[in-house]
Parts: C-alpha cells; structure tokens; sequence
C-alpha cells in the first residue's frame, strides 16, 4: 500500500470503529479508495484489514470497534515474484 | 523404507546430523522427499538454491522463461553465463553444482489448468514462488484439490507475505484473496521494482517451510501470515481463519477442478511487459520519431504532447525533451492541465503504465490519444540508442 501512500508505513488517525478509520484515511489518500472498495462500495475482496492480527472479515466488519493502542495493518496482494 | 545415506551423505550433511529435530533420520527423510518449485525466479532461486543444499531428494522446477540481464539483481540462481539459456536449465546447474546426489526435473513450460495437476501430483510440497496472480490461484488450487501443502511468499518494492496454505489444516490462498485486484491496481515487480534481496529473504523464509514440512518439526505458518517489510526490519503476523465461503476448500465450494485462471483474474499468466494498449491505439517508436521529425521541432510541443507517466526518479535513467510527466498514480486529480483537443502520445518505461494511463484518458473523453508501444525501451531500442534501456 506504501506504494500510494508516499512511502508511509505508518499513519496515526483518531477512530473509534474501523468505519471512522478507513473514511479518515482515504480522506487523506484519497487515491486509496478505488484500491479498497469497488464501485458498490463494498471492501474488495483482494484487501485485507487486520485489527491486533485478526481479519475484520472474522471481526464485525467495518463496524468493529477501535480503542487506545490498537494496531490496524491495511494489506493487499501482491503477485512479485 | 527411508533412503540409506552414503558416506559422503554423511559427511556432507554433517551440520543437520548434529541437530537432534534432523539427525540420521531426518536426513533421510530429505532425501526421500519431494518439493515442486513454480517459477525459478527472485523466490525460486533461494528456494531451489537452499532445499538442493540441504538434501531434498527430488526437486521439481517449473519455468518457460529464459535468462535475462534484469534478473540478475535479484534471481542468484542464474548468472552472466547462463543470460540467454532457459532459467529451468540454468538453475539445474547450479542446483547439481551444489549437489549432485539429488535428482532436478525441470518443465520447461508454463504451468497451466492442462498440466498443472499432472506436473504437481508426485511432489509431496508445492512452493508458491510465481510473478502473477493466475498462476498463484492456479497453484492454490492445485494444492487444495491434490491436497499438498503450498508454501506461499510474494514480494513488491519493500515488502513480503509469507504463508504455508495447507486446506487440510488451515485457510488457503483463496481463503485470505477470494478474488484478485482488478487488473491495473496492482504493480508487479516489472512496473514498480524489487529490492534485489527481498526475495532472498522471502525465499529462504519458504525454504525453510518446506523443510519443516517436510521433517514434521516446529510450527509451521498455517493459519498465519508473515508481513515482512525491509525498510522497519518489521516482522508482523496475522491470524488467517478459513473462510466459510472460500469457494475451493469451503464447505459449499463450487470450484471443483481447475479454471480458465487468465480469465479470472483478466490478466496474462506472466509478468511480461507486452507494452501494448491494442493495435488500434498503439505508434510505433519509428512511427513517431518520424512524425516528430517532420514537425518543426520548435512547435513540436505546440503540436503533439508527449506525456509521460513513469514516476519522477525515472526521468534520470531516460527522457524525451519537451516530454510532460505526470506519474500515472496523480493522472486522474491532474487531467485538468491537458488539452483534450490536442493530439497526445502516451509513454512510460514499457508501455503497460501508459496503456493504463491511455484507457483512464479515453475514458475521460480524451480522443486523440496513443501509446507509445514499448514505451521509452523500445524508443532506446529503435530510435535512439544512446539512451539506455532498463
């Protein structure tokens, strides 16, 4: 992702739900939406969201709740080899 | 009935005997077991390079590819001697170089729906070490209905995935990436560039999966994935569940033999650059010097835009004068500073980022618009050939 982020590896953004989170992010990078959500909105299904090393999908989704501390890794795939 | 190890075995593997979790039987375990490497590339090349070392008796390479100059920042399988050959044989001699008890068999083809499950089916581990997507869901699925483990890695720029994906056990591939990024949002190694060492250490990360594998000792990364990134030293791992839904390992799955994978996922089975945006839309490099060379080269900007959407510190290996670079990522937010009534020809390192670029413009109602075909190489190849080619 660092690849459309100016090299960021890391970016803090106050939040409280994952839904908060990302509509902060792309309001920073906005270039970073058509690589999350496809035309209906909807998470693509080539990215991968992390909350403390579980998956959203196995979470709440864009709903899940964020505190204090926690560390969201935002990653796509990627095909070099 | 294990192998029995020679003494010139012995001595050789000396270092693994001595580890307890390998020993005498271990060693002979390697020696009678088997691993199918898919690509010998950036991953392939550390992969085949440390699993011949350590004694794995029989090991298969997958590659219709040949050796070129560019690989050899990263592929240390292959070397200035062997640009030219076919990276299956290249590699084969250096694996035997390495050690010549082992037994190499190579397939100089592509690995397709038609072969994949008649190469795949006598290996007992599958290592994930391709440059694009068809052929990792093609491999994932292989390894899923043959019911062997993949061992996965990819790379790009800084960063690395690790995984072993084994549907047995744990998640798939399919399971973390139902479906790929739609074609173009994802650069591969050929448009956005590797570390040349990234994939040493990715590659030795899967090696030393299969190896564990293949001995049955520690704890391998099945239902876990590796995010390595080179710049922080940073070593992350995530939990990866099965997914419910995966539509190849799932308990409802409705893939039940192998795809068209191109079709899937709308790309080439390769990394290749073909440089093309379609006939239709293409000028040659010779076609267009001449164009600019008929026009007076004072109005040449007045006349036709070049522009050029390869990222800024590309401009220092080559340029066109009067060319505008606009990098292909900022295009869409700067459309406003191009003149749609202005005949324009699009150019990048080898013509995919323009041919993106292109289809973006025409969408936009740019109608005057073409690619040039191979990009800035092909202009260095053709035109002028002092510039260089990277």
């Amino acid at each position: 992702m660092r690849y459309y982020v100016d090299n960021q590896h890391e970016i803090t953004i106050p939040a409280a739900s994952m839904a908060e989170l990302v509509s902060g992010i792309l309001a920073r990078y906005p270039v970073l939406r058509p690589h999350l959500f496809d035309a209906e909105g909807n998470l693509r299904r080539h990215f991968n969201i992390f909350v403390n090393g579980a998956n959203i999908r196995d979470l709440n989704g864009m709903d899940t709740p964020l505190t204090d501390g926690d560390k969201v890794i935002l990653m796509a795939s990627a095909a070099g080899g | 009935m294990l192998p029995e190890l020679s003494h010139e075995e012995i001595l050789r593997y000396s270092r693994h005997l001595l580890i307890p979790e390998v020993g005498l039987d271990g060693q002979r375990k390697l020696k009678n077991s088997s691993v199918l490497v898919i690509g010998t590339g950036g991953l392939g090349s550390p992969v085949a390079l440390y699993l011949a070392a350590a004694g794995v008796g029989r090991i298969g390479l997958v590659d219709y590819d040949v050796v070129d100059q560019t690989n050899l920042q990263r592929q240390v399988i292959h070397g200035a001697s062997t640009v030219g050959q076919l990276k299956v044989e290249s590699a084969r001699a250096k694996m035997l170089d390495l050690n010549s008890d082992i037994q190499v068999d190579v397939y100089n083809e592509p690995f397709t729906s038609e072969n994949a499950m008649r190469i795949a089916k006598d290996y007992d581990v599958l290592i994930d070490g391709t440059d694009n997507f068809p052929t990792r869901y093609l491999s994932n699925d292989v390894a899923v209905f043959l019911g062997k483990p993949n061992v996965y890695g990819s790379i790009f720029r800084f960063d690395g995935q690790v995984s072993v994906f084994d549907a047995r056990r744990g998640p798939c591939y399919r399971c973390l990436f139902p479906e790929p990024p739609p074609p173009g949002l994802v650069p591969s190694c050929a448009e956005g560039g590797v570390l040349g060492v990234l994939p040493g250490t990715v590659g030795t990360l899967q090696a030393t999966e299969a190896l564990k594998l293949l001995l049955g000792m520690g704890d391998p990364l099945i239902g876990k994935l590796l995010l390595y990134n080179a710049l922080d030293m940073s070593f992350d791992f995530v939990t990866l569940k099965k997914n419910p839904k995966c539509r190849v390992c799932g308990p409802s799955a409705d893939i039940h033999e192998l795809i068209d994978y191109e079709e899937f996922c709308g790309v080439p089975g390769h990394d290749h650059e073909d440089g093309s945006a379609g006939a239709d839309w293409d000028i040659e490099a010779s076609e267009l010097a001449s164009r600019l060379n008929s026009g007076a080269s004072t109005s040449l900007s007045a006349d036709l835009l070049l522009l050029d959407v390869r990222e800024p510190h590309e401009l220092q290996i080559s340029a066109l004068p009067h060319a505008l670079n606009i990098p292909l990522g900022q295009l869409a937010s700067r459309l406003s500073e191009l003149d749609s009534a202005r005949e324009m020809v699009v150019f990048c390192k080898a013509g995919t980022r323009s041919a993106r670029a292109l289809e973006l413009l025409v969408s936009a109602g740019f109608k005057k618009v073409r690619n040039l075909k191979g990009g800035i190489n092909a202009w260095a190849r053709e035109v002028d050939t002092t510039l260089p080619i990277y």
